[in-house]
């Protein structure tokens, strides 16, 4: 490589490092901000003079701002609902696509072409076309304000049906003849042999759905009424409302703890998640 | 032996063949009683919605097209409308371009550095919008925040970044670009990945400069890894609702309502659930048009 060329690839090098840094200040001022004393929160200081867990405390145990104000947070709460939201949308959406790519993938049947196609019509749709009706669905079904109405909606994901299916139909159908022929019934074939063989494909999408359910919004916004059932998404919001008071300090807190698993499950499966979205991208 | 032993295991086989001939449909039940229950029959109801009044407590009310005749003439969906195409075109258009740019600078780096930097350009797509949106508000509060602190300390005048109609909406649009980069830029590198090595080695035997090699060789072949940002880019952008409804929740005096923020005051405050379901309707209907659009514009022949 010329003089020259090493020269322009240092100084990209060098911009690119520059635009990072100034690209993760957000991040930064967050952590910085959940670690600072009341004193400095709204200082321009970058890093904490005098860093403290103050914020988390309060986060943990309440926030006593004067003689008879003692705010309490329903953290843990928050916390809770949003693993067992995640964790059961997880395995139930990696269970039913999983079955549902499988016939897709190595059935005939009739109706197959038109349910596909329709199914995937669905995905371009946006979530405000069904949103109104399927509350008002939980509601007549008394399940408002419950798991089960933010759950449920999340197990209909045609891009994950799609993405299986794709990596299913490399599996060689002589696998399935042969366990077939063994006297494997359709479940066994699923369970003991094209399972095990996607794994790939259901890490990807177990990480993609984590990450969106985790972090979703709108769908535990006009579910859930209670403070006690809120998800992080909705929990952290609601900080700001409270008393008319910003808390930025507490809040920051929250975000950082609410950021930290989501951020450290996609460094542990990066790679798996960087080849997926790419795989994806290639297929769409 | 008699008649009735051997019809047994005939009538064995023929519940077996009938079994695998429903098994299909069997294992597709439970998605599909799921895509019945909250696909098909949700939009089914809400473009019937549409064609009708409702608060959800007292009788619906059938009025066929008069919601969407009081929409065309209602301001405040117009500017709803204005502030969803402006965010909508602007970050499609600015997006794309910085994470395309961003995505050819990774590739001519070492894959090392590269790999760590898409990790710290990915971190926002992880990040739930509700923090990111809290964050930057912080960054623009107009009294405490560290924009404002930084302009002071040097100097320079302040500003009321989330308080000023004109500023409102580029501030939102600043943290989205921030936001999107990175998914983008990543979906780039991939596409980038699948240009042949010769190519380029041709091009610069041909005697091609560095921009001739992009504009001929590069953005040609990228046309679809393109085509899926810039569709998914403006359906995205079309409906997006937490940053909006933190942020600003439409303010000031509506500056930076979006479609989807009105749809959503519409339903669920003022209970107003067929004039919302119209909105929703416009809304599907725009995230067609413009993705059909893109199709257009970027014309996948080669």
């Amino acid at each position: 490589m010329g003089r020259r060329q090493r020269i322009v690839k240092t100084g990209m090098v060098v911009l690119l490092c520059f635009f990072a840094i100034f690209y993760v200040f957000p991040y930064v001022w967050m952590m910085a901000m959940s670690l600072k004393p009341d004193g400095e929160i709204y200082t321009v200081n970058i890093f904490p003079q005098e860093p403290t867990l103050e914020q988390y405390k309060r986060l943990a145990f309440g926030y006593q701002f004067g003689p008879e104000y003692n705010l309490q947070y329903k953290y843990g709460a928050y916390y809770r609902n949003t693993i067992i939201v995640t964790v059961c949308s997880l395995v139930l959406v990696l269970f039913f696509d999983a079955l549902a790519a499988y016939t897709f993938a190595k059935f005939k049947f009739r109706g197959k072409t038109v349910l596909f196609w329709t199914m995937i019509g669905t995905m371009m749709l946006p979530i405000y076309a069904t949103i109104i009706p399927t509350f008002w669905l939980f509601s007549k079904l008394h399940l408002v304000n419950t798991y089960q109405a933010i759950i449920l909606p999340a197990v209909v994901d045609a891009y994950g049906i799609f993405l299986l299916k794709q990596y299913m139909e490399t599996i060689p159908d002589e696998l399935l003849d042969a366990a077939k022929v063994d006297g494997a019934g359709a479940f066994r074939r699923f369970w003991q042999i094209v399972l095990p063989l996607s794994r790939p494909a259901l890490g990807t999408l177990a990480i993609f759905r984590f990450i969106f359910v985790w972090n979703d919004y709108l769908f535990p916004l006009v579910m859930l009424r209670q403070e006690s059932m809120y998800t992080l998404t909705i929990g952290i919001a609601q900080m700001q409302m409270r008393q008319g008071m910003v808390v930025w300090g507490v809040q920051m807190a929250a975000s950082v703890l609410a950021t930290v698993p989501v951020i450290i499950l996609v460094m542990v499966m990066q790679r798996q998640f960087i080849s997926g979205l790419m795989a994806g991208a290639f297929k769409a | 032996m008699t008649v009735a032993d051997i019809s047994q295991p005939r009538r064995e086989a023929t519940w077996s063949r009938l079994w695998e001939k429903l098994t299909p449909y069997v294992y597709l039940s439970p998605f599909f009683l799921g895509f019945l229950a909250f696909m098909l029959i949700p939009i089914a109801f809400s473009l019937f919605l549409s064609l009708a009044q409702w608060d959800g407590m007292r009788p619906l009310q059938f009025i066929g097209l008069q919601n969407f005749i009081d929409l065309f003439s209602d301001k405040r969906f117009w500017n709803a409308f204005r502030v969803t195409m402006i965010i909508t075109v602007t970050c499609t258009i600015v997006g794309p371009a910085g994470s395309l740019f961003l995505a050819v600078l990774l590739d001519k780096v070492g894959e090392r550095i590269a790999g760590w930097l898409r990790a710290i350009f990915f971190l926002p797509s992880v990040t739930s919008a509700v923090v990111i949106t809290y964050i930057w508000k912080q960054l623009y509060s107009a009294d405490y925040g560290y924009f404002n602190a930084f302009l002071q300390q040097h100097g320079l005048p302040v500003q009321e970044w989330l308080k000023n109609p004109k500023l409102v909406v580029p501030a939102i649009m600043v943290m989205l670009i921030w936001a999107g980069l990175g998914w983008d830029a990543l979906i780039f590198s991939a596409g980038l990945k699948t240009i042949p090595e010769d190519l380029y080695d041709q091009a610069k035997i041909d005697g091609a400069g560095d921009w001739a090699e992009f504009w001929h060789v590069t953005f040609p072949l990228l046309r679809p890894t393109l085509l899926f940002v810039l569709v998914t880019s403006v359906i995205f952008l079309l409906g997006i609702f937490a940053q909006i409804q933190l942020m600003t929740d439409g303010g000031p005096m509506h500056a930076s309502e979006t479609l989807s923020l009105y749809l959503y005051t519409s339903g669920f405050q003022y209970h107003k659930f067929g004039y919302a379901s119209a909105i929703a309707v416009v809304l599907t209907i725009m995230m067609v048009v413009g993705s059909w659009l893109n199709f257009r514009f970027v014309r996948l022949e080669v």
